[in-house]
């Protein structure tokens, strides 16, 4: 090489260096084992760790192990293809979270054969989430118009037997003289007719028949104040004490009381002491706040916990949001349950125990009557976390 | 006011609803006449001239709250309420021409005595 030439190669070398360095994407090169041969800073100021805690490490040894497999098949495609492939994967950021990157790979041979992949990663954790929380968005628009249409669909048959089985019972009472009448044109006594439908417990039948109706009639009730799409009646309330009555409401609903002990779980209140006051429909609120609760004092129910029972209701303010945490040392759930878990008719529980409706109304209440995004975190016997996210006054 | 005295005209296109309103509000002594549209109804509201009119909201021609404000010209002095299956709130022109939150009955009634009181309430009670 003639001096200009290496000058040449030497300015433009350090030219890449400094687009590599400067990159906001992670750049990094492994030797064919997957062992790590570089990153540039952003590693550090992405992930955290020092370059002595990376460098010489393999790779997988940062990721989540149930991504490795899909490195592994796109590292096989690059060796197999000879051309950039691309895969998205946990990796482990140095205060133990998980965050999600997406790489882009490809391989280079140099002059004397030696291998290495060579790859640009960034940070996907945040786009990952909200493409969830839409996809969330759009499943539960659709669900929640067919929801408001079996509803309606629904209700007419339902008052037709509500209404006729409150019809067969007066149609046998004395006291309406039709019957009267009608009873002695066939020559029979409504009193005898009376006595023998008491006997044979056909009252009771009807009774249960009604009984029924309304049970699923408040199931209907539910699925149509699911799709109800209203911020009518929304005004500013002040969150702190907002927040304890719901708790003081929640210590003295039946079910808490006798299902779930509610005393014997502690209360931990950590409001943040600068909130403004927030635009609330307050009766939806209550009931959302309270459904999360007796979810949470449920999940602190089952089995015998090795700790301390705890809720803890946090508040702060956050990106022109207020933000309530609701979150318990309970049994937590599986990341399919918490995919699922706003879904109306989606239940863990015991057939019977719930409709599956709480949380689904609770996410419409929160994203269309207040314009918020409900939101939960899970580990399975760690407990859950969620989180409602409050538009703030004039920032909406 | 006795029940005989009170003339019901119920508009609803379901006939499973039309029958048992019917038969229920028959037996407290009400004379009712029921009709499956709006259309059929608007022909002859004006020669009975209820003193309460009942009406589904969701009906297959002209909807329920269409078919008040033009029944109610027709037919100014009957009292009007709607019975509907979904959850709603008054316009402004039903609220203009006398009707309350309380005259908006949601289905399914439970229990239809309910109704009837709704009936002999509105029956009696001046509303302008």
């Amino acid at each position: 090489m003639s001096p200009k030439a290496a000058e040449k190669f030497f300015r433009s070398e350090s030219r890449y260096r400094m687009l590599v360095e400067n990159s906001c994407d992670i750049v990094f090169s492994l030797d064919m084992d997957g062992n790590i041969a570089y990153v540039s800073p952003a590693w550090q100021k992405i992930l955290g760790h020092e370059p002595s805690e990376v460098i010489g490490h393999n790779f997988v040894e940062f990721v989540n192990p149930e991504d490795i497999a899909g490195i592994q098949t796109m590292v096989a495609a690059v060796i197999r293809t000879n051309s950039m492939q691309e895969a998205t994967y946990r990796v482990n950021h140095v205060d133990g979270s998980w965050r999600w990157h997406t790489a882009r790979v490809n391989r280079h041979r140099d002059d004397d054969g030696v291998q290495t992949i060579f790859g640009t990663a960034h940070d996907a954790t945040e786009r990952l989430h909200i493409e969830e929380l839409m996809t969330q968005s759009e499943k539960m628009a659709m669900i929640s118009g067919m929801a408001a249409g079996m509803a309606h669909e629904i209700n007419n048959p339902l008052g037709a037997i509500l209404q006729h089985a409150q019809n067969i019972e007066r149609r046998v009472s004395a006291d309406i003289p039709a019957n009267v009448k009608a009873a002695a044109e066939v020559g029979v006594s409504l009193d005898l007719v009376h006595a023998y439908m008491q006997k044979r417990g056909i009252f009771d039948f009807i009774g249960h028949i009604r009984t029924a109706g309304i049970k699923a009639s408040g199931i209907i009730s539910n699925m149509l104040q699911f799709s109800r799409r209203s911020d009518a009646g929304a005004e500013l309330v002040d969150l702190s004490a907002f927040l304890d009555k719901v708790l003081e409401l929640a210590g003295t609903d039946y079910d808490m009381k006798k299902k779930y002990d509610f005393h014997r779980i502690e209360l931990q209140r950590l409001y943040a002491d600068n909130l403004p006051p927030v635009l609330l429909v307050v009766a939806g609120m209550e009931q959302v706040l309270l459904n999360i609760i007796k979810n949470a004092a449920q999940a602190l129910t089952g089995g015998e916990l090795p700790h301390q029972p705890r809720i803890t209701v946090r508040t702060q303010v956050a990106e022109g949001m207020a933000a309530i945490e609701i979150e318990d040392n309970g049994s937590g759930m599986d990341e399919k349950t918490r995919q699922r878990i706003f879904e109306p008719f989606f239940t863990t529980k015991e057939i019977g125990v719930g409709t599956g409706l709480g949380l689904s109304v609770a996410y419409e209440i929160i994203t269309k009557g207040h314009h918020g995004l409900i939101d939960v975190r899970s580990k399975l016997g760690r407990g859950s976390c969620f989180t409602i996210k409050l538009p703030l006054q004039g920032r909406a | 006011m006795t029940n005989s005295a009170i003339t019901v005209l119920l508009v609803d296109d379901d006939d499973m609803i039309r029958e048992c309103v019917t038969a229920y509000l028959e037996d407290e002594g009400f004379s009712v006449y029921a009709y499956a549209t709006a259309e059929q109804a608007l022909e002859s509201i004006a020669a009975i001239s209820p003193v309460v009119c009942i009406s589904d909201m969701r009906l297959p021609g002209m909807n329920g709250e269409d078919f008040i404000v033009k029944a109610h010209t027709l037919s100014p002095v009957t009292r009007y309420m709607l019975h509907t299956g979904m959850l709603y709130s008054l316009s402004d022109e039903l609220r203009f021409i006398g009707m309350k939150d309380d005259d908006v009955m949601l289905k399914p009634i439970h229990n239809l005595s309910k109704l009837v009181e709704n009936i002999k309430h509105i029956a009696v009670v001046g509303r302008f």
